[in-house]
C-alpha cells in the first residue's frame, strides 16, 4: 500500500515542533495565572500571613509589657523570647500551607471535574510531563509566595515590635532556617495536596484528606492515650516541621535529617504513586 | 487515515466496545453514526489515547497517538464541548493549548475567527452556551493545523447557521485531502455531511460503506406510478425481482425496476401512466434498519408519525 507509505513518512516528517518539557511547563503557568481563583486565593494567603504575623508581633509585645512586672513571667519571657520574635514572620504559616494546599487540590482536581484534562492529556499523550510542569509552577508558587509574604511580615512586623524594645534579626542562622524551610514546607504541602487531587480526582475530598492530615490526624494521636500515638506524632508532616525549624532540639526528638528524610518521604510517596495512577487510568 | 483493529473496552463487565474494526480515509468525511451508548465516544476516546483500550489497537497515520511527535500538529479532536476548566476565558485556553506545541498567538487569534468566537473570546467559557461551546472546542481541535480531525457530536446545540457552518467546515477540509471523522446520532445530518459512513450498534460495527451503498443497499429503490389501468400495468410488470403494491386505487409503488423500464413497458402498450416518481430510501430508513436490534435504550412510547428531520440539538 503505498498510500500508507506516503501517510506515515508525512507523520514522521517535521510537522513542527511538539510538547517539549518547556512548552508544558509554559502552558502550565498560562492555566496557572489564567485562573481568577488561584490569583485571589495566592493574595488572600499574603493577607492571611501578614495580618497574623502582625497581631502575633503585637500580642508577643503585649507580653513582654505584662510581664514587665512580674518577675516570675518576665524570666520565663526572657528565656523563650528569641525564639518567639523568630517565628513571627511565618506565625500564619498554618493557614498559608491550609490554603496553598487546597489550591493545589484544586488546580489537579479541576482538571478531571471541568473536563480539561481532556483537553491537557490529548496535548501532552505521556502525562508525566503535564504532571511534573504542573508539579514545579504550584510548588515553586508556594515557595516564593511563602517567603515574600514572610519577609513582607517581616517589614510590617518590625516596627510594632521595635515598639516594645524587640528586634527582628533575619541574618541569624536560626531565622534563615525558619524562613527557608517553610517556604520548602508549605511546597511539600503544595505537592502533597496535588497528589491527593490526581489520586482522589474530586476537589471536596482530596481538601477533606487534606485538612484531616495535618489538622485532625494531630490533634487526634494529642487526644489519643498510649506511647505508640506519642511516638508517632513525631512522624505527623506538621510535627517533622516543627522539629525541623526548632531552635534547640527537644528532648527525644528526631535529628533535623531525620525528619527531613521523613518529610521527604511524605512528599515522594503520593507523588509517584499519583504519576504511576495518572499515567495508567482512563481520563 | 485513522486504523482501528479489534478495538475492545470493557467496562466491568459491560462491553461498550467490542472489537470493532475500520479505517478512516483521508480526502473524505466519515461519518460515526449509531445510537446513544452504541460506543462512538468511547471508541474516539481510545484514538485520542485518553482512555486505554482492554484489547486491540488503533493507530493515526500508522502511529498510535500518544507516539506522536507534535499530537496536537496531527490530530485535533472535540471530544467534548466542554473540555475546558470554565473559569478560564475562551482565548486563554486556547493560548494554554497553543503553548504546549509553540503554536504562535496569531494561529489562536485565526482560529478564534474562524470559529466566530471573535466577541466572547475574552470571556469566561462559564457564561457560553452550548452551540459556542462547541465552536471552542472546534476552534481547539483547528489549533495545530492537524491532517486528522476528530469531531464528536460537533452539531450538538448549534444553531442552524451553526449546524451548516460545521457542514461546510468539515466539508471543506476533506477537500483539502485531510482526514475528517465525525460521530452523530443525527441521521440527517450525515445524509449532508458524510461521503463514508461507519455504523455502530451496541459496541460492533454494523456497516461500513459509502452512504450512497447504505442508502441504496438496505432500502431498495421504489418507485410510485399513478395510472388508469392499474391491473393491466401489474400485468405488464409482473416478473421475476418485481414487487408491485397497491396503495390505493390508481397508485402503485413499484420494486426492482427502474422508472424507465416502467415508462417503456407502459408506452409499448398504450398504459396511460399520469405520475412517475422514484423513491429514495431515506437514510433515516437504512439507519433503522441497520440498527433496530442495536438500540441500547428502546422508547416506551412510540407514536406512528415518524421523527421529523433535526438540524441540531437533541
Amino acid at each position: 500500500m503505498s498510500a500508507t507509505t506516503l501517510d506515515l513518512r508525512r507523520s514522521r516528517v517535521d510537522v513542527g515542533p511538539g510538547p517539549s518539557f518547556f512548552r508544558v511547563l509554559n502552558s502550565e503557568f498560562i492555566k496557572f495565572r489564567t485562573l481568577l481563583s488561584t490569583l485571589i486565593l495566592l493574595g488572600s494567603t499574603v493577607l492571611v500571613m501578614v495580618g497574623f504575623g502582625a497581631l502575633n508581633a503585637w500580642g508577643v509585645g503585649q507580653f513582654s509589657e505584662a510581664s514587665r512586672d512580674d518577675p516570675e513571667a518576665a524570666a520565663a519571657f526572657a528565656a523563650q523570647g528569641a525564639d518567639l520574635t523568630v517565628r513571627v514572620p511565618t506565625s500564619g504559616l498554618d493557614f498559608a500551607q491550609l490554603i496553598i494546599g487546597s489550591l493545589a487540590v484544586l488546580l489537579m482536581s479541576s482538571e478531571f471535574t471541568t473536563g480539561m484534562a481532556r483537553s491537557t492529556f490529548a496535548a501532552v499523550p505521556k502525562r508525566t510531563p503535564a504532571f511534573v510542569a504542573k508539579l514545579l509552577v504550584v510548588t515553586v508558587s508556594a515557595f516564593v509566595l511563602t517567603v515574600a509574604a514572610a519577609l513582607l511580615t517581616y517589614v510590617v512586623a518590625a516596627p510594632i515590635l521595635d515598639n516594645y524594645g524587640f528586634t527582628i534579626d533575619l541574618g541569624t542562622e536560626h531565622s534563615l532556617r525558619m524562613l527557608l524551610v517553610s517556604g520548602l514546607y508549605v511546597a511539600a504541602v503544595a505537592a502533597i495536596g496535588m497528589s491527593l487531587g490526581t489520586l482522589l480526582r474530586n476537589s471536596a475530598g482530596g481538601i477533606m484528606s487534606l485538612v484531616g492530615l495535618f489538622f485532625v490526624v494531630p490533634i487526634a494521636f494529642q487526644l489519643i492515650p498510649g506511647d505508640f500515638f506519642v511516638e508517632a506524632r513525631k512522624y505527623l508532616p506538621g510535627n517533622l516541621f516543627q522539629t525541623i525549624t526548632a531552635g534547640t532540639p527537644a528532648d527525644g526528638a528526631l535529628e533535623i535529617w531525620q525528619a527531613s528524610l521523613w518529610l521527604g518521604a511524605w512528599v515522594a510517596v503520593p507523588l509517584v504513586l499519583a504519576m504511576v495512577l495518572l499515567k495508567k487510568r482512563d481520563v | 487515515m485513522i486504523e482501528a483493529k479489534g478495538l475492545t473496552k470493557v467496562y466491568g463487565d459491560k462491553t461498550a466496545v467490542g472489537g470493532v474494526s475500520f479505517t478512516v480515509q483521508a480526502g473524505q468525511v466519515t461519518g460515526f453514526l449509531g445510537p446513544n451508548g452504541a460506543g462512538k465516544s468511547t471508541t474516539m476516546r481510545m484514538i485520542m489515547g485518553l482512555d486505554a483500550p482492554t484489547a486491540g489497537a488503533v493507530t493515526v497515520n500508522g502511529v498510535p497517538f500518544a507516539h506522536h511527535s507534535a499530537p496536537l500538529r496531527e490530530i485535533g479532536a472535540l471530544l467534548d464541548a466542554k473540555a475546558v476548566h470554565t473559569s478560564r476565558s475562551a482565548y486563554n485556553h486556547l493560548l494554554a493549548m497553543a503553548a504546549t506545541h509553540s503554536i504562535p498567538k496569531k494561529r489562536v487569534h485565526e482560529v478564534i475567527e474562524m470559529t466566530g468566537l471573535g466577541d466572547v473570546a475574552k470571556k469566561k467559557v462559564k457564561g457560553f452556551s452550548l452551540g459556542m461551546g462547541q465552536r471552542l472546542g472546534i476552534a481547539a481541535a483547528l489549533l495545530g493545523d492537524p491532517q486528522t480531525i476528530i469531531l464528536d457530536e460537533p452539531v450538538n446545540g448549534l444553531d442552524p447557521e451553526g449546524v451548516v457552518w460545521v457542514r461546510n467546515l468539515v466539508k471543506f477540509l476533506a477537500s483539502e485531502g485531510r482526514t475528517v471523522f465525525l460521530s452523530s446520532h443525527l441521521m440527517s445530518e450525515m445524509a449532508q455531511t458524510a461521503d463514508h459512513l461507519i455504523v455502530i450498534g451496541r459496541g460492533r460495527i454494523i456497516a461500513d460503506a459509502p452512504i450512497k451503498e447504505i442508502i441504496t443497499g438496505k432500502g431498495q429503490a421504489r418507485t410510485r406510478v399513478r395510472t388508469d389501468q392499474p391491473e393491466q400495468l401489474m400485468g405488464l410488470l409482473a416478473s421475476d425481482g418485481v414487487s408491485v403494491e397497491v396503495q390505493d386505487h390508481e397508485l402503485l409503488e413499484v420494486k426492482g425496476i427502474t422508472p424507465r423500464q416502467i415508462a417503456r413497458a407502459a408506452l409499448d402498450h398504450h398504459v396511460m401512466v399520469y405520475e412517475l416518481t422514484p423513491l429514495q430510501a431515506s437514510l433515516e430508513e437504512a439507519y433503522m434498519e441497520l440498527t433496530k436490534d442495536e438500540v441500547e435504550y428502546h422508547s416506551l412510547i412510540t407514536t406512528g408519525a415518524p421523527v421529523p428531520a433535526q438540524t441540531g440539538g437533541k
